[in-house]
């Protein structure tokens, strides 16, 4: 039996996000959504980036190296018929011949780096600590020297362009909302329980019979479904991109929103994106001077960037669990608890 | 082309490289060693001991001293930096320590571009270290400032070994790297050991920096990143820790990479440095200790 | 933290970004006209946008003291892009709704020109790029998008005739910077008007922008079975000066060509004395004596505003396109986006120090004649000023 409150408490937080998506195009001008759009995508990337580095305790540098594969592979395969001729003409026959619509170019982009996550994954995982992030971060860096040299696919170093603006706001609130329910379902879910089992001890976890390398594995194949499909909605938002999109500088961007959120919880990564978002849009105008009239602050480009900076270390020295920790913001916290007398738990 | 006369050229490449990227990777390994942290802020070390000589210089003073004023700056850079972020954070799990060190580096690098702007600057260096030596009717050339880098980096190593051999400060900081509670435990004063484990380490890489900026001839902010990379690389295939590892590292990781780039058809050249990081993957799976630590029990 | 705190950050962080999206550019004069000016000042592009935007914040001065243009003064609207498409994407939805201009100029990359292109184009707002040389941005954007600077194709074409006519070359090695658009594109354009021209290409090498030794590049143009005569080099600001220092060392002694990536103090700074007999094709003769009268006057108002030389072309070019765009706004006597795009679709022989610029027909690129610099000993010289007769299509 569906409890009407347990009912409600799904539908509610989904009906508001829906009528505020709709409604929004109307109220706020167009940088106002672009700048929602773009939390979306990110909330997306960090929410899956968090399943493999926050809850399984593998902190990969290499997520990224997914993101730019998802936009790449989506975006060759969206792209429209007489652009791929124009810019991929050698492209191989049978992928120049055909253009997919958003979603399923989308889903084939997960699909891919799902994929490519159970290959490169299968060695990987079976390190740990710094051993991991490190050669994560060399995956990284195989992957953009991969894009910049495959020409034929790519366009190489050069901008990847024509790729069909789709991602409107319905739609990366649509995929955040599907990211989240599912990420959600896994995590919290009793197999959930293996990724934590085997972050906080993995000799125990071994003991009582927890294998520690499909676990984790089965985390970073789910990041970087995600993560491709994150990267798919940022090569459609942009229409157009290159390697260099898709290095160092996005990586430190959305780890920083992880591990401000909360690198244990999936609010985290919501949180962490809306934190850093807002507070970067806001530096980023702060910065460009400061006209009190009588006196005035002259522009200081960068400015923002190294605040930011601090930020993060503060954060490190003082709250290295983030935001949230490892909390998570449910429904059910809106509901107060009634006290009942001890002697009714007999 | 005479072939042995190439395979000549090609060694004195390799040297010279793996010269910069062993004094790099010689500071990674000290500072993991110690505190078993992965220093991704060791890059940024090198521009600022690259654009202290170079301010130095612009100064008026003669290169060789400005050169030594920069490995100075640099040293006090890295003293700075480990007592202001990483002195808090110690005794964190090994995520915190890597994360901390992303957040300096991406602080300073922005700092340099606030300050420098993004702009190459060209790193002027004394007529007589650009001199080109020719052996062979020009099939084999290298500068003075190769055959510098190699002289520096034997000097500088040999200076260490000594250190760390016969004064007590250095059998100190080998000690904290052993076994830092124990170390503790003896009377070690473990503080001033780290903080000198990072000065050391810190002019190590300010050193780099100014070699590199000599070979290049231009010195930007974010010069350091890609060394960096490479000096992981150097520094695992060695023996992460290991001082002597970081070295033998630095040569191996030059002497491959010339060899990809001298050896293999351009089509295959040009993935150079997928190679190499592919190179350093299998390492972590196979040999995680690196060429010269004892394999220990690996753990999952 | 206590669920208060954590609402009342929030509700802070909120507030300020609502003060900053109204907030715009602060203070709007109603007698103003308003130029977006989105630059790449940090990031890696930086070294050559900030010039760019120096040399624009010059030119809207110099304006503005002679009485600005109808009675009205220019006001540039600065942002930081920090060679970030997400970034880019933002300013340009700011510029059109927040700050509501009528036209815009930035850039000199066509990454980022084609970050921000498409949304313009939407909003039917004509944006003009000082710096980003690739003919076919206005294709892929469309009717809003203009270059000030000739495109790559007519540079590349440009160094093949000079190579041709002026330095007798029948045989060129071709050595590229495989790691970015511009010099990708250069050689190819480059290889084409060339082997056109009746030249043939004896050889053809690559490297990586960031590369410090090119001896295995260096080895194998020496080994090759043809000598050439001249070789071309299509290299980034960064690396040109060591590439040339490294092959005079190794005895490569035919002249080096290339494109406008050699126009920088590196060239001469780090390439030293190896840097003789390098030509290179660029939009201005930059040197402060020897050129026209507008650059050295250019050359002495920079260095008083600015306390340095101008540090390369991009300067110039985006004090040109200033220039061009109050021009133009002129000529159209309104504010309406609609009309300033035409009347700069319109221009015809606009006086730029970097050239006099027209839009021939319905291009958006303009026509300028080519200036070839050459090295001789330790200073530049004008080598010559071409207008090529064939172009590669872009």
């Amino acid at each position: 039996m569906i409890r009407p409150a347990a009912l409600l408490s799904l539908l509610a937080p989904l009906v508001l996000v829906a009528v505020v998506t709709a409604a929004a195009p109307r109220l706020v001008n167009d940088y106002a959504v672009r700048v929602l759009i773009v939390m979306c995508i990110n909330a997306v990337l960090v929410a899956s980036m968090g399943v493999a580095n926050g809850f399984t305790g593998v902190f990969s540098l290499g997520h990224v190296g997914f993101v730019a594969v998802g936009a790449y592979a989506s975006g060759i395969l969206s792209l429209p018929l007489a652009a791929k001729h124009a810019y991929l003409s050698d492209l191989p026959h049978w992928l120049g011949s055909f253009s997919l619509p958003f979603l399923p170019a989308t889903i084939v982009a997960g699909l891919v780096c799902t994929a490519l996550a159970f290959v490169v994954g299968a060695p990987l995982m079976r390190l740990s600590g710094y051993f991991v992030s490190v050669a994560t971060l060399g995956f990284l860096i195989i992957v953009n020297v991969i894009l910049i040299n495959a020409v034929d696919y790519t366009r190489g170093a050069r901008t990847f362009t024509s790729v069909p603006r789709e991602t409107t706001l319905p739609w990366a609130v649509g995929w955040l909302a599907v990211t989240l329910l599912v990420l959600s379902r896994i995590v919290y879910s009793p197999y959930g329980r293996r990724y934590r089992a085997v972050r906080e001890d993995t000799i125990a976890a071994q003991a009582i019979g927890i294998s520690v390398l499909p676990t984790r594995l089965s985390a970073f194949m789910v990041g970087a479904f995600f993560a491709g499909v994150g990267g798919s909605l940022y090569g459609h938002y942009l229409g157009s991109f290159s390697p260099a999109s898709f290095y160092m500088a996005y990586t430190f961007s959305l780890i920083s929103m992880l591990v401000i959120g909360g690198m244990q919880s999936l609010t985290g990564a919501v949180a962490g994106v809306i934190v850093v978002t807002l507070a970067s849009e806001v530096l980023r105008n702060l910065e460009r001077g400061i006209d009190f009239g009588a006196f005035s602050v002259p522009p200081l480009y960068g400015a923002s960037q190294i605040v930011l900076g601090i930020i993060f270390i503060l954060v490190m020295i003082f709250r290295p669990s983030g935001i949230m920790g490892d909390r998570e913001l449910t429904p059910g916290l809106l509901y107060s608890r009634k006290r009942r007398p001890p002697e009714e738990y007999l | 082309m005479n072939m042995d006369l190439y395979v000549v050229q090609q060694v004195i490449n390799a040297v010279s490289v793996g010269s910069l990227y062993a004094l790099v990777a010689i500071g990674l390994s000290m500072v993991f060693g110690i505190l078993r942290m992965t220093n991704f802020a060791h890059g940024d070390m090198m521009m600022v001991g690259a654009f202290a000589a170079l301010v130095l210089g612009a100064a008026g003073l003669p290169f060789w001293l400005a050169a030594l004023g920069g490995i100075v700056i640099a040293a006090i850079a890295g003293i700075v930096v480990e007592r202001v972020a990483y002195r808090p954070v110690r005794g964190s799990p090994d995520v915190t320590l890597l994360l901390t060190s992303l957040g300096v580096t991406y602080i300073l690098e922005n700092l340099g571009i606030l300050i420098f702007t993004s702009s190459p600057r060209n790193f002027p260096i004394p007529d007589l270290m650009n001199s080109s030596i020719q052996f062979m009717d020009g099939q084999i050339t290298f500068t003075a400032i190769n055959v510098v880098t190699v002289v520096l980096t034997a000097v500088s190593l040999s200076a260490l070994g000594w250190f760390v051999t016969r004064t007590d400060a250095g059998l100190g900081t080998r000690a904290t790297a052993e076994d830092l509670g124990a170390a503790r435990l003896v009377g070690l004063d473990v503080n001033r050991l780290i903080v000198t484990a990072f000065a050391i380490a810190s002019a190590f890489a300010g050193l780099a920096g100014v070699l590199w900026a000599a070979q290049a001839g231009i010195v930007e902010p974010d010069m350091g990143f890609t060394p960096l990379l490479k000096a992981f690389v150097a520094a695992i295939i060695g023996g992460f820790g290991s001082i002597a590892g970081a070295l033998v590292g630095g040569y191996v990781l030059g002497a491959l990479e010339v060899l990809i780039v001298a050896f293999l058809p351009s089509e295959v050249s040009s993935y150079r440095d997928a190679i190499v990081f592919a190179f350093l993957i299998a390492f972590l799976l196979f040999r995680p200790n690196g060429l010269l630590n004892r394999a220990q029990e690996v753990k999952l | 933290m206590k669920r208060t705190g954590l609402f009342g950050c929030g509700a802070l962080l909120a507030a300020s970004f609502g003060l900053a999206l109204t907030a715009g550019s602060g203070v709007a004069e109603a007698d103003s006209i308003k130029i977006g000016a989105p630059f790449n000042v940090t990031g890696s592009l930086s070294s050559l946008d900030a010039p760019a935007l120096n040399g624009a914040k010059l030119k809207a001065k110099e304006i503005n003291a002679a009485g600005g243009i109808n009675g009205k003064t220019i006001d540039l609207v600065v942002y930081d892009t920090k060679t970030d498409p997400t970034v880019i994407a933002s300013v340009a939805s700011q510029l059109l709704n927040s700050d509501k201009v009528p036209v815009a100029m930035g850039f000199t990359d066509s990454d980022s020109a084609l970050a921000l292109g498409p949304i313009f184009q939407q909003a039917g707002v004509p944006f003009v790029t000082p710096g980003a040389t690739s003919p076919k941005l206005p294709e892929q954007v469309g009717t809003d998008m203009f270059l000030a600077c000739f495109g790559d194709n007519v540079q590349a074409a440009a160094g093949a005739e000079f190579v041709l006519n002026k330095l007798n070359g029948k045989n060129v090695y071709l050595l590229r910077d495989n790691s970015t658009e511009y010099t990708t594109l250069l050689a190819k354009y480059f290889d084409e008007a060339f082997t056109k021209g009746g030249g043939a290409i004896v050889g053809r090498d690559d490297y990586k922008s960031g590369d410090k030794s090119f001896t295995a590049q260096i080895t194998k143009l020496k080994a090759s079975a043809q000598k050439p005569d001249v070789l071309y080099i299509a290299a980034m600001p960064d690396d040109i000066g060591l590439v040339v220092k490294q092959m005079r060392q190794a005895g490569v002694t035919q002249p080096i060509v290339g494109g406008d990536g050699y126009d920088t103090p590196l060239l001469l700074s780090v390439g030293g004395k190896a840097a003789n007999d390098v030509y290179y094709s660029t939009h201005a003769f930059m040197a402060p004596t020897g050129s026209t009268d507008a650059i050295a006057k250019f050359y002495t108002d920079y260095k008083a505003a600015y306390g340095t030389e101008p540090e390369n072309a991009f300067a110039a070019l985006g004090y040109d396109t200033v220039g061009l765009i109050a021009d133009a706004i002129k000529r159209a006597g309104s504010e309406d986006p609609a009309k300033i795009r035409d009347a700069l679709a319109a221009t015809k022989g606009y006086p730029g120090i970097t050239g006099s610029i027209t839009y021939p027909g319905d291009s958006r690129v303009p026509q300028k004649t080519v200036t070839m610099i050459g090295v001789k000993g330790d200073h530049l010289t004008l080598g010559a000023e071409v207008t090529p007769s064939w172009l590669p299509a872009p």
